[in-house]
């Protein structure tokens, strides 16, 4: 336990949620020992891309603090996919389909990121509004239905495994969780939105610009939720409009389980990505118990607020 | 200091401006549509307005304390499936009334200690219990819908007295009492305190963590009586039950007057926004727009409404400059 308790920060994060990912693990072998296939892992690793990167855009809007939250994040994902597969049918070339869901979703962002920084509304309302507004036109001009037509080679992309891992995982997921964890880590981009999360008074004292900062980190998770669009087009071969669906919590209490504070400031990305892995692993795993889906919503609610009250309460205990 | 001076139904320019934004929607909708200005369609505006006043009073108590509660919709939910059960178990609707109530003041305290005791953000906290209760309104309805309830309640609640059925006394009844709680008694400043800023607030002796647990309560306890209203209304109750009335009630407290950083609200606001929210979203019906547009316009309504808000701000600001110069 002493071990344990003198870990700091991350590696203390990393070791719990591995600890616990080792825990679901085992429970799943015993409950079920049939479960555990290289299937399972493909599977599980191609639901991670969609999460991990909407958890990554979550997590760096809460990391530069002010009360930031993008509430709008599954809004943006369903509508940027639904928005590239009308303009497939409108005639655009396929070839641009990827960048126009990954720009369809940065410009959904700025337009959080606007209201945000130059009307200075507060986020929680700004993405609550806009995740209705994003959510419901979705489901508004397609009329529910879901949008064929995705070109083959996308699939082709989409659905390829290499020795069992998704080529988007291996292709996105990774190499964007590997550039924003040195940014973060290792640039002056990535001190700086510590250091506006930490204290917002001083970071605009020392001369950074706080607001564009903010903008573009609210554009950057919509660019982030409009590449999950885009996987989940390669992936499933058709754009649904209710693909983000729950997407805001999930992404949430993935940001919140892998260490990022709420309050900004703290965290990184290597939590993020561990967190995201061990609710997929979770999911994943109720649902090869045959447990109804509608109870994953209500353990992932619960995750987050266990994993809120337990950080306040080891605080306390320091 | 007005805020503290306020009558039952003072009204200022924001009230106004509002009480003429229903009028004019009600005149464009009767020139847009035949069936819009009937007895019928007004009866059933009213109607369906009134789980969201009484919502959103309590969502107006809450942000006014820089709170909020996104769970409202499926609090309503949980209360609605209690009533439904006690009617459907043949106890006395006079009982039964007040399960939606009781259902809710637990719920409130619930979110409270989760809220106040755990010190979370109430957007996030708020958010996880919705996950939550959506999970345990679909296991306690086991994928049916809660349906053919006897007529009881809506029997009870639409009883004439001196002319005016019951329900219509007990919205009076409790839109008195949140008017009371806010302008006449030390819990109205105090809450008030709290939303401007709660260190102050604490500095200066109020008992911030009783009066957070109090509106959280207050909040449910009327969210609860909305679901015995929304029992009675429908006799039944489906499994995405009420899933935009968080954002209905927030919308239509904010096109209120009522602020969303704390310390400021409005009572005939928050009537009057649930009014022309209503009377919008079933006159777009009427004039043939399809509901799944009604999320997209009232978000839209609620960005609009604050983005105007501050840009107004500015501008008279700018105005002020010029002049002083």
């Amino acid at each position: 336990m002493n071990r344990i308790r003198n870990l700091q920060g991350s590696t203390l994060v990393l070791t719990l949620l591995a600890l616990l990912w080792v825990v679901v693990v085992f429970v799943l072998l015993v409950l079920k020992p049939s479960v555990f296939s290289l299937a399972t892992v493909t599977t599980i690793l191609q639901f991670s891309t969609i999460l991990a990167l909407v958890s990554l855009g979550q997590a760096i809007v809460v990391m530069a603090g002010g009360a930031g939250i993008d509430l709008s994040v599954g809004g943006i994902v369903s509508l940027s996919a639904i928005f590239g597969m009308l303009a497939l049918k409108a005639g655009l070339p396929s070839f641009l389909l990827p960048a126009t869901c990954v720009f369809a979703g940065a410009v959904l962002g700025a337009f959080n990121g606007i209201l945000v920084t130059r009307l200075s509304i507060l986020p929680l309302i700004a993405t609550l509004g806009t995740f209705f507004i994003y959510s419901g036109l979705a489901l508004a001009l397609t009329g529910g239905a879901a949008q064929s037509g995705v070109p083959g080679w996308l699939l082709i992309w989409g659905r390829s495994v290499f020795s069992s891992i998704p080529a988007p995982f291996l292709t996105i997921a990774i190499p964007v969780f590997a550039i924003a964890g040195i940014v973060l880590m290792w640039t002056a981009w990535g001190r700086w939105i510590y250091a506006i999360g930490f204290n917002e008074r001083s970071a605009h004292l020392v001369g950074i610009p706080v607001d564009r900062a903010r903008l573009i980190l609210y554009g950057l998770s919509g660019a982030l939720s409009g590449a999950a669009a885009l996987i989940s087009l390669a992936w499933l071969g058709s754009g649904r409009p209710n693909i983000g669906q729950n997407l805001e919590l999930e992404s949430l209490t993935a940001a919140m389980l892998g260490g990022i504070a709420i309050s900004g400031g703290r965290g990184g990305v290597g939590g993020v990505f561990a967190a995201v892995i061990l609710l997929v692993t979770l999911k994943t795993g109720l649902l090869q118990l045959n447990v109804n889906t509608v109870w994953q919503l209500g353990i992932v609610g619960a995750l987050l607020v266990f994993v809120l009250l337990a950080d306040r309460l080891s605080q306390r205990w320091r | 200091m007005r805020q503290f001076r306020d009558g039952v139904f003072s009204m200022t320019g924001r009230e106004w401006s509002l009480l003429a934004a229903c009028v004019l929607a009600i005149i464009v909708f009767s020139v847009a549509s035949p069936y819009y200005a009937t007895s019928g369609n007004a009866g059933t505006v009213l109607r369906n307005s009134i789980e969201l006043l009484l919502i959103g009073l309590g969502m107006m108590l809450l942000l006014a304390m820089g709170g909020i509660d996104v769970s409202v919709g499926v609090v309503m939910g949980l209360a609605a499936i209690g009533v439904g059960r006690a009617l459907g178990a043949g106890v006395d609707p006079v009982l039964t009334a007040f399960v939606g109530p009781l259902t809710g003041a637990l719920l409130g305290l619930v979110a409270a200690t989760v809220i106040v005791l755990g010190r979370v953000p109430a957007i996030v906290g708020t958010l996880g219990l919705l996950g939550v209760y959506r999970t345990a309104i679909f296991v306690l309805l086991g994928g049916q819908w809660l349906s053919g309830l006897p007529t009881g309640l809506t029997v009870l609640l639409g009883t004439t007295i001196l002319g005016l059925p019951i329900a219509a006394y007990v919205i009076a009844l409790a839109y008195l009492a949140v008017w009371v709680a806010l302008r006449r008694t030390p819990f109205g400043l105090h809450l008030l305190a709290i939303g401007n800023s709660e260190e102050k607030a604490r500095l200066s002796g109020i008992p911030v963590v009783k009066v957070r647990f109090a509106t959280f309560i207050i909040s449910g306890a009327l969210t609860g009586l909305a679901a015995t209203f929304y029992v009675a209304n429908y006799r039944n109750v489906e499994m995405t039950v009420g899933s935009t009335l968080a954002l209905d009630a927030i919308a239509a407290v904010v096109l209120g007057g009522t602020s969303i950083l704390g310390g400021k609200c409005s009572l005939v606001g928050t009537v009057l926004g649930v009014l022309l929210l209503r009377i919008l979203q079933n006159g777009l019906l009427l004039v043939g727009v399809p509901s799944l547009w009604q999320p997209v316009v009232t978000g839209g309504l609620l960005i609009g409404v604050l983005s105007f808000e501050v840009l107004s701000n500015r501008l008279s600001l700018l105005q002020f400059r010029w002049a002083g110069k």
